[in-house]
């Protein structure tokens, strides 16, 4: 069956059974892992954007072409806005040249030296968020000590905006379904779906709103952009991947989706005036729609909580 | 194609390829404050005529092994095997202890400058460009017992600035920002003289950078750009290829205060999130034959740590942007 099908007069059913279904269920790209692209830059768009029946673009489709975009270096980089070419380096926000040197004649690291390698690579981009200078110590500090101050190490969520490119959307008329695989490795958070109406609906009030981890999301189109407007989140989470971003509960959040042919671009930009000085937004992620029309998304490995408590060294993710 | 004109290409080409340039144009960096380097915007333009005495190629490999020696390039196996070796330094934090001098208010020409305890606190960050220092200096000697001293000098791209605390001048009511556009020459030489910034502003000259040898020791000299344009850099590298020695030198007698002499020693990862970038334990500063800074350091966080550098409003006002 191909997604086309599945995803077309089926929709709902099709929705349906992934709402029914296990969380933990719906996780990997079923293809071979892409962690380990030779370039961070985005892919070019190729083909048509389809078109849902309201005339809207049809963000329908496995966004995970380029494999799950929290994990492994080049993603990483990716979002953090380093583009990583064959042999020259630019970090997006700035405009700025990296020196780069072609992959030749490389000596061979240990497990140690590519962690710490990769902690660097992960937090050399320039666009981060301003904070109120009384909170620099605090942010600083929570990445220092992500290890165990992280609150999704433990298979909590990652939360909205942190979890970034959904893998999944499935575009319904009034609302959207949007899936998120869980993470292995060390960021080992949940598996979270989203249901985003769309119909016009007005936000709650937030002081009626109890905090939660992903907020009360509404979807409208300007445009050809998908634009996802979010409030009503705890305190506990981070809104980007790395940097021990913390937010306050009156974190705003605006999600923008642009699909072009194959590609998904996304966006967060979030207001926070009790923390941040400005508002601050991500730099742009691409996704890619995956090329092989018979992907699915598979069964998660299970999260397993870790012992952060007694690890002794700080290098991490 | 004249003669020289075909070698200086081929330079180019060999250094492009070997290297690939780091062009440190238009670093609008964070947020709302985003300004573009001085530094970097200068250090875009094409190669001089009249090439570099020294083979590129050398010059190329020279670089990377320091950049290596360094940890400054950097790969990961971590999903990254497929990418290029890239200068991973962004920012850094250094607490450090020893003395800095200066002279008296009343010395004389000749006579010795005052020596003063010093805490030292830098954060610091290439792209953007910028540094915070912040000082504690308490006089020793014969000027022992005068008041302590507390400093924090800051600069970012065009834009120079003291603090009376910690991003002072940012939030209402929580300090001040108190502008010094002159200084930023100064603050901004002390970013580009130590070891990580001498291997980025010779990758950014390109092939106005030269190979000698002195004394059986490499030697790097460049030309820096931008503000700090007429300013030579000369760096001795020692056997592990760690940048040992920075002589800056300028024929401009209005860069006097430029002209320093810089000594690194005792490499190794001084961060608490061992990181595999080295850093030196000591350094000492010299000006103008007077002794200008000699700290031990305690602890050199390389990992990239959040530390950022808004320029406050009232510090652009008065910059005329």
């Amino acid at each position: 069956m191909s997604p086309r099908v599945l995803f077309g007069p089926s929709k709902i059913i099709a929705v349906a059974i992934l709402l029914l279904l296990p969380a933990a269920a719906f996780a990997q790209y079923s293809g071979p892992p892409r962690m380990d692209h030779d370039s961070t830059v985005p892919p070019t768009p190729v083909g048509p954007t389809p078109t849902a029946p309201d005339g809207h673009p049809d963000l329908t489709g496995l966004w995970n072409g380029l494999a799950d975009n929290l994990l492994g270096v080049p993603n990483q980089m990716h979002n953090v806005g380093i583009e990583v070419g064959a042999d020259s380096t630019r970090d997006i926000q700035s405009g700025v040249q990296i020196a780069t040197w072609p992959l030749q004649n490389r000596q061979r690291q240990n497990n140690e030296q590519n962690e710490r390698a990769a902690t660097l690579l992960r937090r050399m981009g320039s666009n981060r968020p301003i904070y109120k200078p009384q909170y620099w110590q605090r942010v600083k500090d929570f990445d220092a000590n992500s290890n165990e101050e992280d609150p999704s190490n433990n298979c909590m969520p990652a939360g909205v905006p942190r979890m970034g490119v959904p893998s999944y959307i499935a575009q319904m008329p009034g609302y959207l379904i949007f899936v998120y695989p869980g993470q292995g490795g060390l960021i080992a958070t949940a598996t979270s779906y989203r249901m985003i109406p769309t119909d016009g609906r007005k936000h709650t009030n937030l002081e009626d709103l109890d905090g939660t981890w992903n907020g009360e999301s509404i979807g409208h189109w300007e445009g050809d952009t998908m634009v996802i407007d979010s409030i009503g989140f705890n305190s506990t989470s981070w809104f980007d991947q790395l940097g021990g971003y913390f937010h306050s509960e009156n974190m705003h959040v605006i999600e923008r989706l642009h699909r072009d042919g194959n590609t998904l671009t996304w966006t967060a930009t979030i207001e926070d005036p009790d923390v941040l000085l400005e508002p601050w937004t991500t730099t742009p992620r691409v996704a890619l729609l995956n090329p092989d029309p018979k992907a699915i998304l598979l069964e998660s490995l299970p999260c397993s909580e870790r012992d952060f408590a007694h690890v002794v060294t700080k290098e991490h993710h | 194609m004249q003669a020289g004109t075909t070698n200086r290409l081929f330079k180019q080409a060999l250094l492009a390829a070997a290297l690939v340039a780091v062009v440190f144009q238009a670093a609008r960096g964070q947020g709302a404050n985003s300004k573009a380097s001085v530094v970097a915007e200068t250090a875009v333009r094409a190669p001089a005529a009249g090439a570099a005495d020294s083979n590129a190629s050398d010059v190329a490999k020279t670089l990377k092994a320091a950049a290596e020696a360094l940890g400054l390039a950097r790969w990961s196996g971590v999903g990254g095997q497929r990418l290029p070796e890239v200068d991973v330094i962004n920012t850094m934090e250094i607490w450090g202890s020893g003395t800095a001098y200066a002279p008296a208010a009343s010395s004389k020409p000749g006579e010795p400058w005052t020596a003063y305890k010093t805490e030292y606190h830098v954060a610091l960050g290439y792209n953007p460009p910028a540094m915070r220092v912040e000082m504690t200096r308490t006089a020793s000697g014969a000027a022992a017992g005068t008041a302590r001293l507390h400093t924090i000098e800051v600069v970012r791209d065009a834009y120079a600035w003291d603090e009376s605390q910690i991003g002072g001048g940012l939030v209402p009511g929580q300090g001040t920002a108190t502008p010094a556009m002159s200084a930023a020459k100064a603050r901004f030489l002390q970013l580009w003289i130590l070891p990580y910034g001498v291997i980025k502003a010779a990758v950014a000259a390109g092939d106005k950078t030269t190979l000698s040898s002195e004394n059986g020791a490499q030697v790097l000299t460049f030309p820096l750009a931008g503000q700090l344009a007429g300013v030579t850099v000369k760096a001795t590298l020692d056997a592990k290829l760690e940048v040992a020695k920075v002589e800056t030198r300028s024929d401009n007698p209005a860069f006097a205060d430029l002209v320093t002499e810089t000594e690194y020693s005792g490499y190794a990862d001084h961060g608490e999130i061992a990181t595999d970038i080295l850093s030196p334990a000591r350094i000492v500063r010299k000006q103008a034959g007077h002794p200008l800074l000699d700290l031990q350091i305690k602890t050199w966080d390389a990992n990239n740590p959040y530390l950022v550098f808004p320029v406050p409003e009232n510090v652009k006002q008065t910059a005329g942007h």
